[in-house]
């Protein structure tokens, strides 16, 4: 008996299961031969069965496991259905006669095949005529016969089932009928074409839920992911464009096992940070690569980069895309999958597929409506009973300058203060700055897209929207997409496509991070807690125009001011997109050509405000302040060709061989003018500006690339994978630039490779790769010469110029190479439990570190290539289904990453043992160490004190405070679907990481943080622990200069920055079930949900703020925008 | 097959034609058009000279001038420093990292490509003045520094060079500077574009000599043989006569004076006069003092410091005491009768600590009291009264340079000189507290001067968070990098100069 149906007979479950997923012909012929053979057994073989209150299901299971009838249907038969039998030695119409009387449900016994269908349903047709005639076999691939496989000629009613042993005839072929289709449960379907012939034998292949999945792999190239020897991780497009975030990115936060994401707190427009797999390198990019069907594109951060104040993030080169436009998307994390695209792989590839074409013939429209609105959370746990001022006394005389302490008396109902302004208000706490000042925001994206296929061809054209107004006043961001893909065949052996995008992105005073001017979020969080914000907005500048300092430190800017007298606006026009043209000279040959381009071309505007109180006043006659004028150019062009052969000998060994070049070229500059001190008040325009500073930079590289692969498979369970690259840099001295990198992967199938692997194996999978890829990236253009500056400006009449680097260069430097391998393992079992396991490690040498030198070697850093570290960890995902039912199913997806590092070498010699400051890279530890300040204690661990001032002593040297890196993170999702409805749920993580802020130590020196109530009683502190010379410690220390001076030992700053997050809630319903709607409006598909997004924080570590609010993902929190929840309704209507 | 044939040559011939060209015009890529490969030497000199006004105008006010006692914040924090006695290393590391990478690294690139041009022997020269005036500056604010292999991290990879002994340093630049002064040339080429003098050779080597005497006066304790030498040549080449030699930085409102800056940005209302130096020019009737200091009367924040509550009058004036922190001010401000103690008297912030105030890098008028000095010790000829009366009119005289406003009449000049001669018993003290008020805005120089000298005869300051051991800082604390990148030399450092303390002292400084 067939291996397939015997594993199968004992496990009904899964056969079950299998012919409810795949049967998808229910309507067959039959020939009368293997009816007449067929009719024997019907009749002879008698069954008992005794099922009482059971369903019709477990019937059926009863009926199969007693006879060798198996038993087809689809899902309009309702197998779960109550029933009731008990017979005893019947034939098997007797029995279902009986069971199914009570049922709509028909049945036709086909020899050991019986079908069931709802009787409203046409019923199976047995042909009896006679007309042309094939004959043949079907076999699995170990070359067992299979009987019961459904034959159908395409395209008409003609069919028949193959007997016991496989065979089939066919008879009575129509004129119109030239191919024919071979379709089995658990099994791939097979569709040829007759030719003529009238003998037909054909091999089926097992076919495994979820195994044949087809991944983009690195040029674009499709394989099924049973043959890669690396992760590669699918993400599905749901994921991104229905909880949408405006960078698409964020949304899969938490979603892709090894991929950590990280999401600016800078605004609606900012970016997003990608690390796969740890931190490859110490300094420079650790970003993957982007690329958007085959050809790279930008993914460069936008932040600052311009003359004049500004920190803020105009986002990066992904938050161009709008996510309906993606079909698919593959992170290939590991070496192995990326080595083909050399040196920029060097953190893995992120490869995005977007839409060509409809799937299906004809032509269709959908249509996406996203709202969602954004609330700020205030994350803080701030002090409310001692408000402003300084010493224990509250401000009581005009103007006083204590704006941002909260050292004053203790709040009685019926006090008053007088403020800034010389104001006289209640003395009362103010809990709502962050609510009262930050807006609600809200984000409004549509998507119309039409997309049709045709018999050569099909396109997909798609517009998009998105309107957002962020939480800080007068900011905000504006997108417009239209995105046009093509796909279409010349002739048959040609077929030209291409994807053409362009995008506009508006961004409106992207709020400014991380500096004191104009740092809406340093004044609100550092202002005292009963300082009126009203006031703050009523009195911004006095008659003169001048700030009203409303605290002695003068650059925390009033922030309204912040909001309303600074611009900042940005204007991007980007446009790219490639073109292929593919030419199959056989079915086993083809060439291909694409080429493909990234261009954009930016505009932004930035002043800062006149007459603020923090700046120095300009020169007799001028008005101070100052607008910058930046314009900034980018183009990428890539030009690759391809050329693939495959041929299969013995269906055994099967060869595929590839290969190509490709030529990257890309160019960048900017002019930008500051324009500093005004001859026309307010008028910010750089010919109203008394000093001009205009700068040109520009930047040209080059990398020519030849590359190969060569793929081996043996008899479909072994596959062997490597591949070469070899590029030139044009950064790199001619002695240096070219380098060559090998990858080798293989993946062997060992539940295809054995007989008698248990039934519920599914399926099973080893894979290893090892490959070396490297990066030019941390070398920039021009880079190997020295070369000179001269200020814009003349020095009373004559020319200053300087050595314009800090940096020594170095002509000898060599890229980056990060030597990887990796293990994995994946499995499928009881069709209901996905594992994947994958182990790396990652060994990178040669980093080119910007190691710092000696400053008086009149130089900061030199590029070397020293650094070495690594990078171990583990991946794993484990895809759970919990309950499966018709109408009920709960999916558990579980993913997670560990990733440890080490710190290997480092510096010009071997006794450099650490670089960095605050975070710092330590030789034997792993990357990223925070040091800090820390007090002195004693050996018993007691805390020492100044034995005459009572202060806290710190230590000499900056002390080791953890990791700034997470060494754990990933997410859980559970999915519930019960008819219509679904839910889901992601809880991400990340743990292990340390962070330090320097908001909290603003909130502890300016009296904010609920530590500070500790002596405010009495006024005084004395520190819990000892003198230098060991007697306990009892000096009394003023409470403010006690908290000033502990503020400052960093060690107190420094928090667990790990957290458990409900990140995503998603509810939906599919609206095309409510019929008559559906019928109605001719709707193919109509979804609606409601999702949320940072619905709560499970867990964290922080006082007064969420790890997550920061600008910068190197360990060190300056304080950025507070973070949002949103919530809204996402609607997907296809028609 | 054929085809297959047909493709693998496609292949081949494709291979061969791109392998060729992988590489071609990839060095004129990596060529920036825009950059410039070569500069001439003048605007590389001008830049070392514009950075040798103190470009960190925290460390210099904070830590310099404090010590001194002229300027004084009492705010900590990032303002901590000579008014606490504290270590913040942030600041005491600022004139490391001005002095390597902005001078000396543009000197020595002047100096090794122009050494061997006869035609710019004299840009060469004046290189060597700036590079020894800049290694001056840094041995005298930290002790044992790099400066024999400094600056040459380029040129011939010296990333972690030695420290230098103060006294080779010292050796070393007198040595230089006496070989770059009678090396500077009136008959060759004249570099017109130098911001100092517009390539005045005489006034070149008048400053020139002018540093010699001022390094040579610094070794009077350690080493007055030596100095008594370097005294004498320099006095014979010829010192500074006149404020018409002064070595000035014309800042200006594109390059502005970063002490006027910040006195007129963030930290306007945070600096004071210290009431060392009020008292002083007040108790002597100095017309300095008019013209130098305003007082808020009845000011309570940066705020109420209005042109409306402003007074000049010398008799107003009163100076914030030292060793006082922004709480402990509160009560001697009562007491001192200001209310406030933004109500102390401050440098006026619009003439002398305005933005673009000049910075005098060597002045007539020091080189008069050092020439004072050498008389009263016998080192040179000359009448030691003479010397100090023309250092002070210098100096009084000198302020209308620094802005019209400070200009003091001839007859209140007279005035005062007629009043304060010099006085043989006390000479030292007088011409050292002269000096120091000569170095107003100096606080490298006064603080320099200071430690040498031992004048003006200070209080030290009792701060009770202080961090030093007794007396007075004696010197900054070393960049903290080099305990990462040049570890051996600066351990090599310590341990023949004494621990990386601020109360550790310098070669020179001996008690």
């Amino acid at each position: 008996m067939n291996k397939l149906l015997r594993k199968y007979g004992t496990q009904p479950i899964f056969y079950q299961f299998f012919r409810k997923m795949k049967l998808t012909i229910l309507i067959v012929t039959v020939s009368i031969l293997s009816c007449l053979s067929a009719e024997t057994y019907s009749q002879t073989t008698k069954l008992t069965i005794t099922e009482n209150n059971s369903t019709l299901l477990n019937v059926l299971r009863a009926i199969e496991s007693q006879s060798e009838f198996k038993f087809f249907y689809n899902e309009k038969v309702d197998v779960n259905k109550q029933v009731s039998v008990e017979v005893n030695q019947k034939s098997i119409t007797e029995i279902l006669d009986k069971v199914l009387s009570s049922t709509s449900i028909k049945y036709k016994v086909l020899g050991r095949q019986i079908a069931l269908y709802d009787k409203n349903e046409m019923e199976p047709f047995i042909s009896e005529q006679q007309g042309r005639k094939v004959t043949g076999k079907v076999t699995d691939s170990s070359g067992a016969s299979l009987p019961g496989v459904s034959v159908v000629v395409k395209g008409t009613s003609t069919g028949v089932i193959t007997d016991n042993s496989g065979n089939f005839t066919l008879t009575n072929i129509p004129e119109n009928g030239k191919t024919i289709t071979f379709s089995f449960i658990g099994m791939k379907p097979v569709t040829t074409d007759i030719n003529g012939r009238d003998q037909i034998n054909v091999v089926l292949e097992t076919e495994i839920m979820g195994v044949d999945e087809v991944v983009v792999t690195a040029l674009g190239i499709k394989k099924e992911t049973k043959k890669i020897g690396y992760a590669a991780a699918i993400v599905k497009a749901e994921e991104m464009t229905v909880n949408r975030t405006t960078n698409f990115m964020q949304s899969l936060q938490g979603k892709v096992a090894g991929v950590n994401i990280t999401s600016m707190a800078t605004g609606a427009g900012g970016s997003t940070n990608i690390n796969v797999r740890g931190q490859s390198s110490f300094s420079g990019s650790n970003q993957p690569l982007i690329v958007v069907d085959g050809i790279p594109i930008s993914n460069s951060k936008d932040y600052g980069g311009t003359q004049g104040p500004n920190n803020s993030d105009a986002g990066d080169g992904l938050l161009s895309i709008n996510p309906d436009i993606i079909e698919s998307m593959t992170v290939l994390k590991g070496g192995a999958a990326a080595a083909l695209y050399g040196s920029r792989a060097k953190d893995g590839v992120i490869m995005i597929t977007t839409k060509n074409h409809k799937q299906n013939k004809g032509v269709e429209v959908t249509f996406n409506s996203n709202a969602t609105f954004d609330r700020a959370i205030d994350d803080t746990n701030f002090q409310y009973e001692y408000g402003q001022g300084e010493k224990g006394v509250r401000p009581t005389k005009p103007f006083p300058d204590s704006g941002v302490w909260s050292f004053g008396e203790k709040i009685q109902p019926g006090m008053t203060q007088m403020l800034f302004n010389g104001e006289v208000v209640p003395y009362v706490a103010q809990k709502n700055h962050i609510k009262d000042f930050y807006n609600g925001g809200f984000t409004f994206t549509n998507t119309l897209s039409v997309a049709s296929q045709g018999d050569k061809g099909g396109f997909n054209l798609s517009l998009a929207q998105l309107k957002n107004d962020g939480i800080m006043p007068h900011s905000g961001f504006d997108r417009y997409n239209a995105s046009f893909g093509f796909t279409q065949d010349i002739t048959s052996k040609l077929k030209v496509s291409g994807n053409l995008n362009y995008s506009r992105e508006i961004h409106t005073n992207p709020p400014q991070i991380a500096s004191q001017d104009m740092t809406s979020t340093k004044s609100i969080y550092t202002m005292s807690n009963t300082m009126p914000l009203s006031l703050m907005e009523k009195y911004q500048r006095d008659v003169n125009g001048n700030e009203i300092i409303w605290s002695r430190f003068k650059n925390r800017t009033n922030p309204y001011i912040s909001a309303n007298d600074a611009f900042n606006n940005i204007d991007k026009d980007r446009f790219y997109g490639n073109i292929t043209a593919r030419y199959n000279f056989t079915d086993l040959i083809y060439a291909q050509v694409r080429v493909g381009q990234d261009y954009y071309a930016r505009h932004q505007d930035l002043n800062f405000p006149s007459k603020m109180a923090g700046q120095a006043p300009a020169p007799q006659g001028f008005v101070n302040g100052s607008v910058t004028q930046d314009q900034r150019r980018f183009r990428e062009i890539n030009s690759d060709f391809l050329i693939g052969a495959e041929k299969e000998f013995n269906n055994k060994i099967g060869i595929n061989l590839t290969f190509g070049g490709n030529t990257m070229y890309q160019y960048s500059d900017q002019n930008s003018t500051l324009g500093q001190d005004f001859i026309v008040p307010w008028l910010y325009a750089i010919n109203n500006a008394r000093l001009k500073t205009p700068i040109y930079n520009y930047s040209e590289r080059q990398v020519n690339s030849l590359y190969g692969t060569a793929d081996f498979s043996y008899s479909n369970y072994l596959f062997i994978n490597g591949t070469l690259r070899n590029d030139w840099f044009s950064t790199l001295s001619p002695a240096t630039r070219s380098v060559i990198y090998p990858s080798v992967s293989g993946s062997f199938v060992f539940s295809q490779a054995f007989e008698n692997m248990p039934a519920w194996l599914n399926f099973g999978k080893l894979r290893a790769g090892y490959s070396e890829v490297g990066s030019d990236t941390d070398i920039a253009p021009f880079s190997q010469t020295l070369t000179y500056g001269l200020n814009s400006n003349l020095f009373n009449g004559q020319p200053v110029g300087t050595i314009n680097t800090g940096t020594i260069p170095n002509s000898g430097l060599r890229p980056m190479r990060v030597k990887e391998y990796e293990f994995g393992f994946n499995m499928k079992v009881f069709n209901r439990i996905n594992l994947d396991l994958t182990y790396y490690h990652k060994l990178s040498i040669d980093q080119i570190l910007n190691a710092a030198v000696s400053n008086a070697s009149g130089y900061s850093s030199q590029l070397i290539n020293v650094g070495e570290s690594e990078n171990k960890g583990l991946e794993m995902l484990l895809d759970l289904s919990a309950i499966k039912s018709h109408s009920f199913s709960w999916n558990i997806i579980f993913n997670g990453a560990y990733n440890t590092s080490k710190v290997l070498k480092l510096g010009l010699d071997d006794k450099a043992v650490s670089i960095g400051g605050t975070i710092r890279q330590v030789v034997g530890q792993p990357l990223g160490q925070i040091y800090t300040s820390g007090y002195l204690r004693d050996d018993q661990g007691r805390k020492i004190f100044n034995a005459t001032n009572g202060l806290p002593l710190t230590t000499s040297q900056d002390i080791r405070m953890g990791c700034a890196l997470p060494k754990w993170f990933g997410g859980v999702t559970n999915i519930l679907r019960y008819k219509g409805i679904s839910m889901s749920a992601l809880v991400d993580f990340k743990l292990g990481n340390q962070i330090v802020s320097s908001a909290e130590f603003d909130f502890m020196r300016h009296g904010k943080s609920k530590a500070t109530l500790i002596g405010r009683e009495d006024g005084f502190v004395i520190g819990d622990g000892v003198k230098p010379d060991g007697t306990p410690n009892t000096t009394k220390v003023d409470l403010q200069t006690y908290y000033e001076a502990t503020a400052r030992i960093n060690e107190n700053n420094v928090y667990n920055a790990g957290f458990w997050k409900l990140r995503q809630l998603t509810i939906g319903y599919d609206l095309i079930r409510i019929k008559k709607v559906a019928e109605l409006l001719k709707l193919q598909e109509c979804n609606l949900n409601a999702v949320a997004n940072n619905v709560l924080t499970i867990k964290r570590w922080t006082n007064n703020t969420d790890p997550e609010q920061v600008y910068q993902v190197d360990g060190t929190q300056d304080i950025a925008l507070p973070l949002v929840r949103s919530y809204g309704f996402n609607l997907k209507i296809k028609f | 097959m054929n085809k297959i044939k047909l493709s693998i040559l496609i292949l081949i011939l494709g291979l061969g034609i791109v392998f060729t060209s992988c590489d071609k015009n990839f060095d004129e890529l990596n060529t920036n058009k825009t950059a410039i490969n070569s500069l001439d030497p003048v605007p590389m000199l001008n830049h070392a000279i514009w950075k040798s006004s103190p470009a960190f105008y925290r460390h210099t006010m904070v830590y310099e001038m404090a010590i001194v006692q002229q300027i004084i914040s009492p705010f900590g924090t990032s303002l901590a420093g000579g008014n606490y006695n504290q270590e913040n290393f942030d600041l005491a590391q600022n004139t490391w990292r001005n002095i390597y990478p902005n001078i000396l690294k543009n000197t020595m690139d002047v100096i090794v490509k122009n050494k061997d041009n006869a035609d710019r022997s004299n840009i060469f020269n004046m290189a060597r003045i700036i590079s020894a005036l800049g290694g001056m500056v840094l041995t005298d604010t930290y002790g044992d520094v790099p400066f024999s292999e400094a600056g040459l991290g380029f040129i011939n990879g010296k990333y972690t060079p030695v420290y230098d002994t103060q006294e080779a340093i010292y050796r070393s630049i007198l040595n230089d500077l006496d070989a770059a002064t009678t090396a500077l040339n009136s008959t060759a080429r004249i570099e017109t574009g130098d911001i100092l003098y517009a390539g005045d050779i005489n006034k070149w080597k008048r400053f020139g000599n002018s540093l010699i005497l001022r390094a040579a006066m610094r070794l009077s304790k350690v080493n007055p043989v030596l100095a008594k030498e370097y005294v004498k040549k320099a006095v014979a080449a010829g010192v500074m006569t006149s404020n018409d030699d002064n070595a000035i930085v014309r800042h200006s409102a594109n390059f502005p004076n970063d002490v006027g800056a910040n006195l007129n940005g963030s930290e306007a209302a945070n600096f004071f006069m210290a009431k060392p130096l009020v008292d002083f020019l007040k108790s002597s009737n100095d017309p300095r003092l008019a013209v130098l200091a305003v007082r808020f009367v009845g000011a309570t924040s940066g705020s109420t410091q209005t042109d409306a509550n402003v007074t000049r009058i010398p008799s107003n004036q009163i100076g914030i005491p030292v060793g006082y922190d922004n709480n402990s001010i509160s009560a001697r401000a009562v007491a001192d009768g200001v209310g406030s103690f933004y109500g102390y008297t401050q440098f006026d912030r619009k003439t002398i600590g305005k933005q673009d105030s000049p910075f005098f890098l060597v002045t007539f008028t020091q080189t008069q009291f050092l020439l004072a000095e050498a008389v009263q010790r016998g080192w040179i000829d000359g009448d030691a009264s003479v010397y100090y009366a023309k250092g002070i009119r210098g100096h009084m005289e000198q302020l209308a340079i620094h802005d019209i406003n400070l200009n003091i009449s001839a007859n209140n000049i007279d005035i005062f000189l007629q009043a304060h001669p010099l006085e043989t018993a006390k000479a030292l003290e007088q011409i050292n507290t002269q000096y120091w008020v000569a170095c107003i805005m100096d606080g490298q120089e006064a603080f320099a001067n200071f430690r040498r000298s031992g004048y003006p005869a200070l209080a030290q300051n009792m701060y009770p968070q202080r961090a030093i051991a007794d007396g007075f800082i004696r010197r900054m604390t070393y960049d903290r990098s080099e305990f990462t990148n040049n570890l051996t030399n600066i351990n090599n450092a310590i341990t023949r100069q004494g621990p990386d303390k601020l109360d550790t002292r310098v070669w020179w400084d001996v008690k």
